[in-house]
C-alpha cells in the first residue's frame, strides 16, 4: 500500500513539467550562467602589472636613484609596472588619453609627479610608489644631515637591502574564492524550490484543498500514511534532483566544495528536508488558491536567498555582521553557510550550529503540516 | 439500513445548510436525492462521508456510526463526486489503478478489477490518454470508473452528469442501474428530475436543507392535488366566458389560455379529458391536437414549495 | 479599434507582474545611483584598502604606524576571533589583517627578526598596495636605526610621520575638455535595463500574443468581418504602444535619478541605442509569443532568456571580467552588442564619424537581430493560419 501511493505520488510529480523545470532544470541553468559570468571573477582582483609610463627627460637621466628604482620594479616576475618610456609628454599623453597606460611619471629635479587620467587602484598604486621614492629621499637627506658619517657607513646599499619582516600566515586551508557562495546560495536556493513538491503532496492530501484529496480521504487508508508515503516520495525525487545538481556544479562547473564529501551530502538531505516540509507548511496552513501560495513560497525563497548574498554575495556578510540574528532566522543562510562553512572552516562548530537550526527548523514545519494535516473534517470544503 | 441519518445539522457561519435532516437509505436501493442547487444535496452527502463537520445529529453507515477514522465502512463505499476527481499527471488506467489501489492489496485481483471497471463505462480505446484529453463525458465516465473499481456495496453519486452530453449521460444511467443490479445500494444526487425519476427506487426532495417529500415516484405524485395536465391547441381566441365555465366543471383546478394553447389543470379522477373535449364539441370551439399528461417531480416541487425546480 | 482595445485589456491584466519587474528594478537603480555619487570626485582620490589591524601591544611605533596606515587605508574593526577574521577575508570585508605580536617593536629595536604577522586574500591587487605601505615604513624605520645609531623609540615614531608624509603632486589629464563618461550612473543604468526590458517585454507582449493565438479564438477572429490586414495593424500598434511605453518608463527613471547626466554629449546615443535594443527585443518576444503556448511555460522562459543573455553578455558582471569563451557565445544573443554599444558610447570623447562608427555597427548588428526575429515570427504566424 505505501508503495503503491509513493510510486504513483512519484510518477504524478515527475510528470509535472512545471514542477520539474523549476526544481531541477532552472538550478541547472542558472548554474551554468553563474559559471559562465563568475569564472573570471577571482582573476578580476588578483594583481597584474600596471601599465605606466616614464618620461626619459634630462631630470630622469640625471635621478639615478629615481631611475634604479624604477629599473627594479619593472623587472622580473613580480615586478610592478610593465614600464613604457617615453620621450615627450606628448608621447606619454597619447598612450594615457588611449587608454594603453594608467598614468605616467613626471621627474622635475628631485621631485617626482604622476599624471593620470582618473582615479582607482592601480593609480593609487602609482602614487603610492612615487611617495615611497620621496618618502625615502627625504629619510636618507633627514639622515645624511644629522650623522653624516652615515653615507660612509654604507647607509645608501641598505635601501636596495630586501627587508623581510612579513610572516604570511595562512586562514584555513580553502582558496577565498570570490564566486563558490554564489553556488552555495544557488543549492540552497533549490533546495528551497523543493517546496513546490511539498506543495503539491499536501494539495493533493487535504480535502479542502482539491478534488483528488476528497476522494483518497474516502479511501480505507490512513490519511497520515497515505501523506507519508507521497513525502517520501517527494523527498526522494528531491534530493535526486539535489544529487543531480551537486554532481553538475561539483563535477561539471568544477566548484570547489571542499573535501567533507559526506557531510555536504548530509547538509544537502537536510536541505530537501526543510525545502519539502516548508512547502507543506504553506500549504497545509492557507486555505488559498495555488498561486497565491506559490507566489508566497516563491517570494520568500527569493528574500531568503537574496539575504544569503544569491544577487550579491556581500549581503551575506552584512547580514552576518549587523544582524547576526537575521542569519540564523534565515533557513537559506543557514543552508548557504553550511556549505560555506565545510567549504572554509577547519572545525566543525559552526557547520554543525548550521545543521542543529535547520534540524529545528525542518521539524517545526514538520510538527506544523502534522497538526493541520492530522485534522480529517473539515469546516467547509 | 445502508445510511441513517438523524436530526443533522449544518450551519456555515450565518447559513444554516441543513435543518434537522433525517433520512434512511434501504439495501439494494437507488435512492434519489433531488432538490434544487443550494439545497444541501452536496452537504449532506459529505457529512454522511465524514469529510465535513456537523453541529448536531447522527450519522450511521452499515449500522455504526461513521467517523473518519472508519476505515472499515470507507473500504465498502465508493463515492463519485460532483468535481471530477482524477489526477491529470496520471493516465486512465493508472488514475482507476491507483484508486482501486487504496482499497485492494492484491495486485492480481486489482488488475481484474481495473479492467473490468475500464469495460464498465466503456473506455478501453482511451486507456493511455491523459485526462486532459478527454472530452467532457469520457472524463466524467473516467471519474466515475475511479468510484467504482474496487466493487463497492454502497455507491454515492453526487450530480455525475453535470455538463455531459445526452449519449454519455443516457450510458452512464445505465450504468447506474446494472451496478444496483450487481448488488449495490446507490446514493444519487442530482437537479434533473427526469434522471431521478428514471432510475430512482426511493425519492427524497430536499429544499433549503430540510426533507420536503419522501417516496416512489409513484407515491410522491400521490401526494398532490394535481392529476392531470391537459393542453389544447385552440385556433380563434378562447372568449373569458368559456374560460370562467371551464373552471366550474367538476375536478377542474386551473385553467389558462396563452397562445392558442388552453392548459387546463385537473384534479385525479378518470374523465377528466372527456369532459373537456364534451365542452370544446358543445360550445363549437375547433380545436386542432390535444395532450394530456402526468404530473412531474418538477410539479410536486412546484406544489409543495411553491417554486420550481430549476429556475 | 476592438483588436488594439482587447490587447490594452490583455496588458491590463498582467499589470501587476509586470509592474512588479520594473519596480523592483528601478529600486535598485535608485539605490545603486545613491551610492554611486559619492565616488564622482573630480580630483584625484587615492583608493583607500580595508585592513583589520590587531596590535597585540601599544608602542609609539606601532601607535605611528598605524596612523600612516590609516592615511592609505580604511582600518576596520573586528573582534580577534578566528572564525570573525575568516569570515572578513571571504567577503572581502577586510583584505589584509596585519598583526604585530606583543614584544614585537623591542625585537624590531633589537633587530632580532620576529616578524609581523599578515593574512590576506593571496595575490590581489589590494593586498599589493597596502604591502608598499607596510614595507616602506619598517624599512625607512631600519633605515634609520642604521644611520642615526641610538635614536629613541619616539623620536624614531615622530621621524617616520615626517618622512612618510611626503606626498607625490598627482595631475589629472584632461582630454578635450570632456569628462570621463564610463564611470557615470547612466552608462550602468542602461546597462542594468538589458534585463528588465527584456523580462517585461517578453510578459507582456507573448501575453497579447498568446492569447490571440489560441485555437479557438483565432478561428473566431479569422471568421469576423476584421480584416486580416487591419487585424494585423492593430496587432502591431498595440505591441508597439506597449514597446514604447515601457522603455519611456526605464528612460525616464534615468533622468529622474540623475538628471544632472541629460545634458552630457554622450547620453543621445545611449537613448538611440536603447530604442534600438528595446525595438530588438520586442521582436524576440513578438516570435516567443508565436512559439510558445502556455502560460506556465512563458514564465520560465521570460526568466531564461532574461536572466541568460544578461548574466553572459555582461549586464551583471562587466564584460571586461568575462571570459572570451562566454563572451563568444554571448556574442550571439543581442544583449551583447546592446552592452557593447553602451560601453563604446560611455567612453567617447568625441562625435566624430570615426569615433561613432563602432557604435554604429553594434545597433546595425542589433537591427540585424530584430529583422531575424520578426521573419522568424511572421514566417510561423503564416504556419498557424494556414492550420487553423
Amino acid at each position: 500500500m505505501f508503495g503503491h501511493i509513493m510510486l504513483t505520488r512519484m510518477k504524478c510529480l515527475l510528470r509535472d513539467r512545471q514542477l520539474m523545470f523549476w526544481t531541477l532544470f532552472f538550478p541547472l541553468i542558472l548554474g551554468t550562467f553563474f559559471q559562465m559570468a563568475f569564472s573570471n571573477l577571482d582573476k578580476t582582483e588578483s594583481f597584474k602589472p600596471i601599465a605606466a609610463a616614464v618620461i626619459e627627460n634630462d631630470a630622469y637621466k640625471n635621478n639615478s636613484f629615481f631611475r634604479q628604482l624604477m629599473d627594479t620594479v619593472s623587472e622580473g616576475d613580480s615586478r610592478i609596472f610593465n614600464l613604457t618610456r617615453t620621450v615627450t609628454a606628448e608621447e606619454a599623453n597619447q598612450l594615457l588619453e588611449a587608454g594603453d597606460i594608467v598614468g605616467y611619471y613626471t621627474a622635475d629635479g628631485n621631485q617626482v609627479s604622476l599624471t593620470v587620467k582618473s582615479s582607482g587602484i592601480n593609480q593609487s598604486i602609482m602614487k603610492s610608489f612615487a611617495d615611497q621614492y620621496l618618502q625615502t629621499s627625504s629619510a636618507v637627506e633627514e639622515i645624511i644631515q644629522t650623522n653624516p658619517q652615515a653615507l660612509q657607513n654604507g647607509i645608501l646599499s641598505k635601501l636596495s637591502d630586501e627587508l623581510d619582516l612579513m610572516k604570511e600566515v595562512p586562514i584555513g586551508s580553502a582558496p577565498l574564492s570570490l564566486s563558490v557562495n554564489y553556488f552555495y546560495t544557488l543549492i540552497a536556493m533549490a533546495c528551497f524550490y523543493g517546496s513546490f513538491l511539498g506543495l503539491k503532496e499536501v494539495t493533493d492530501i487535504q480535502a479542502d484543498l482539491s478534488n483528488c484529496a476528497m476522494r483518497v480521504n474516502m479511501s480505507p487508508v490512513h490519511k497520515f500514511k497515505a501523506f507519508l508515503a507521497g513525502m517520501t516520495g517527494a523527498l526522494i525525487i528531491h534530493f535526486a534532483e539535489i544529487l543531480i545538481l551537486l554532481a553538475y556544479v561539483t563535477q561539471i562547473l568544477k566548484v570547489d566544495f571542499g573535501s567533507k564529501t559526506g557531510y555536504v551530502l548530509a547538509t544537502a538531505f537536510l536541505g530537501c528536508v526543510l525545502g519539502l516540509s516548508f512547502g507543506s507548511l504553506i500549504s497545509a496552513a492557507f486555505k488559498k488558491n495555488e498561486n497565491t501560495k506559490t507566489a508566497i513560497l516563491l517570494t520568500s525563497i527569493m528574500i531568503g536567498s537574496f539575504l544569503a548574498g544569491m544577487m550579491a554575495m556581500n549581503m551575506k556578510y552584512q547580514v552576518m555582521k549587523y544582524m547576526p540574528i537575521l542569519s540564523y532566522l534565515n533557513p537559506v543562510n543557514l543552508l548557504t553557510d553550511a556549505l560555506y562553512s565545510l567549504y572554509y572552516y577547519d572545525t566543525l562548530d559552526r557547520y554543525l550550529l548550521n545543521m542543529g537550526l535547520m534540524g529545528a527548523f525542518a521539524a517545526v514545519f514538520c510538527l506544523g503540516t502534522y497538526l493541520i494535516i492530522r485534522r480529517r473534517k473539515y469546516a467547509s470544503l | 439500513m445502508v445510511i441513517k441519518v438523524k436530526n443533522l445539522v449544518k450551519r456555515y457561519d450565518e447559513l444554516l445548510a441543513l435543518d434537522h435532516l433525517s433520512l434512511e437509505v434501504h439495501k439494494g436501493e437507488i435512492f434519489g436525492l433531488l432538490g434544487p442547487n443550494g439545497s444541501g444535496k452536496t452537504t449532506i452527502i459529505n457529512c454522511i462521508l465524514s469529510l465535513l463537520k456537523y453541529d448536531k445529529g447522527e450519522i450511521e453507515v452499515f449500522g455504526k456510526p461513521m467517523k473518519p477514522e472508519s476505515y472499515d465502512l470507507k473500504r465498502d463505499i465508493g463515492i463519485i463526486m460532483q468535481n471530477v476527481a482524477v489526477f491529470d499527471e496520471l493516465t486512465v488506467y493508472e488514475n482507476i489503478d491507483y484508486f482501486c489501489g487504496l482499497y485492494i492489496r492484491d495486485k492480481a485481483e486489482r488488475k481484474r478489477l481495473v479492467r473490468e471497471a475500464i469495460e464498465f463505462v466503456g473506455l478501453e480505446d482511451f486507456t493511455k490518454f491523459y485526462p486532459k484529453k478527454l472530452s467532457g463525458g469520457l472524463l466524467r465516465r473516467l471519474n466515475i470508473a475511479c468510484g467504482i473499481a474496487h466493487k463497492p456495496k454502497l455507491i454515492i453519486l453526487d450530480e455525475p452528469t453535470v455538463a455531459v452530453d445526452p449519449q454519455s449521460r443516457n450510458k452512464i444511467l445505465e450504468g447506474i442501474v446494472k451496478l444496483n443490479e450487481q448488488g449495490a445500494t446507490i446514493v444519487y444526487t442530482s437537479h434533473y428530475m427526469e434522471e431521478v425519476e428514471q432510475i430512482c427506487s426511493r425519492i427524497v426532495i430536499m429544499d433549503k436543507g430540510k426533507v420536503v417529500a419522501t417516496g416512489s415516484k409513484e407515491e410522491l405524485k400521490g401526494m398532490i392535488a394535481l392529476g392531470e395536465k391537459i393542453t389544447v391547441e385552440t385556433f380563434a381566441a378562447a372568449q373569458p366566458e368559456h374560460l370562467a365555465e371551464l373552471r366550474k366543471l367538476p375536478g377542474i383546478e386551473s385553467v389558462e389560455w396563452h397562445d392558442k394553447l388552453l392548459s387546463i389543470k385537473s384534479g385525479k379522477g378518470r374523465n377528466n379529458l372527456e369532459q373537456v373535449l364534451d365542452f370544446l364539441k358543445t360550445r363549437n370551439i375547433s380545436f386542432g391536437r390535444i395532450y394530456s399528461e402526468l404530473p412531474t417531480l418538477n410539479d410536486v416541487f412546484l406544489e409543495i414549495t411553491g417554486k420550481q425546480l430549476r429556475d | 479599434m476592438p483588436v488594439f482595445k482587447l490587447c490594452l485589456k490583455i496588458i491590463k491584466k498582467n499589470l501587476v507582474s509586470i509592474s512588479l519587474y520594473i519596480g523592483i528594478f528601478l529600486l535598485i537603480a535608485a539605490l545603486i545611483s545613491l551610492s554611486g555619487t559619492a565616488e564622482q570626485a573630480s580630483g584625484f582620490s587615492a583608493s583607500k584598502a580595508k585592513i583589520a589591524f590587531m596590535a597585540e601591544e601599544s608602542t609609539p611605533l606601532v601607535e605611528g604606524f598605524r596612523q600612516v596606515l590609516e592615511e592609505q587605508a580604511t582600518l576596520v574593526e573586528l573582534p580577534d576571533d578566528k572564525e570573525k577574521l575568516q569570515d572578513a577575508l571571504f567577503f572581502r570585508d577586510v583584505t589584509y589583517v596585519v598583526r604585530i605580536p606583543s614584544g614585537f617593536t623591542k625585537d624590531f629595536l633589537e633587530n632580532r627578526g620576529t616578524r609581523l604577522e599578515k593574512t590576506t586574500v593571496p595575490g590581489t591587487t589590494d593586498n599589493a598596495y597596502v604591502d608598499l605601505r607596510v614595507q616602506q615604513y619598517w624599512k625607512l624605520a631600519n633605515l634609520h636605526l642604521a644611520g642615526n645609531l641610538g635614536i629613541t623609540q619616539e623620536a624614531l615614531a615622530e621621524q617616520l610621520k615626517q618622512d612618510m608624509a611626503a606626498n607625490t603632486t598627482v595631475n589629472m589629464a584632461q582630454f578635450q575638455n570632456k569628462k570621463d563618461f564610463s564611470q557615470s550612473f547612466a552608462a550602468n543604468y542602461f546597462n542594468y535595463t538589458a534585463y528588465s526590458l527584456t523580462s517585461v517585454l517578453i510578459l507582456g507582449i507573448s501575453a497579447i500574443m498568446m492569447v490571440f493565438h489560441n485555437k479557438d479564438l483565432r478561428r473566431r477572429n479569422f471568421c469576423s468581418p476584421i480584416p486580416a490586414g487591419s487585424f494585423t495593424m492593430q496587432l502591431f500598434l498595440a505591441n508597439l504602444v506597449y514597446t514604447i511605453a515601457a522603455w519611456a518608463v526605464i528612460a525616464a527613471a534615468c533622468f529622474a535619478l540623475s538628471p544632472q547626466e541629460i545634458l552630457t554629449g554622450n547620453m543621445p546615443y545611449l537613448l538611440v541605442n536603447s530604442i534600438v535594443f528595446t525595438f530588438c527585443m520586442s521582436c524576440l518576444s513578438f516570435l516567443i509569443g508565436n512559439l510558445v503556448t502556455s502560460r506556465n511555460a512563458l514564465s520560465a522562459i521570460a526568466n531564461v532568456v532574461g536572466l541568460g543573455p544578461s548574466f553572459i553578455s555582461g549586464v551583471f558582471v562587466p564584460q571586461q571580467f568575462l571570459g572570451d569563451t562566454v563572451l563568444r557565445i554571448a556574442s550571439f544573443t543581442p544583449t551583447y552588442w546592446f552592452v557593447q554599444g553602451n560601453t563604446r558610447i560611455s567612453t567617447l570623447t568625441s562625435f566624430n564619424w570615426t569615433s561613432l562608427s563602432p557604435v554604429f555597427y553594434d545597433m546595425l548588428i542589433q537591427i540585424g537581430f530584430a529583422a531575424a526575429f520578426l521573419s522568424a515570427a511572421l514566417m510561423l504566424g503564416k504556419r498557424k493560419q494556414l492550420q487553423a
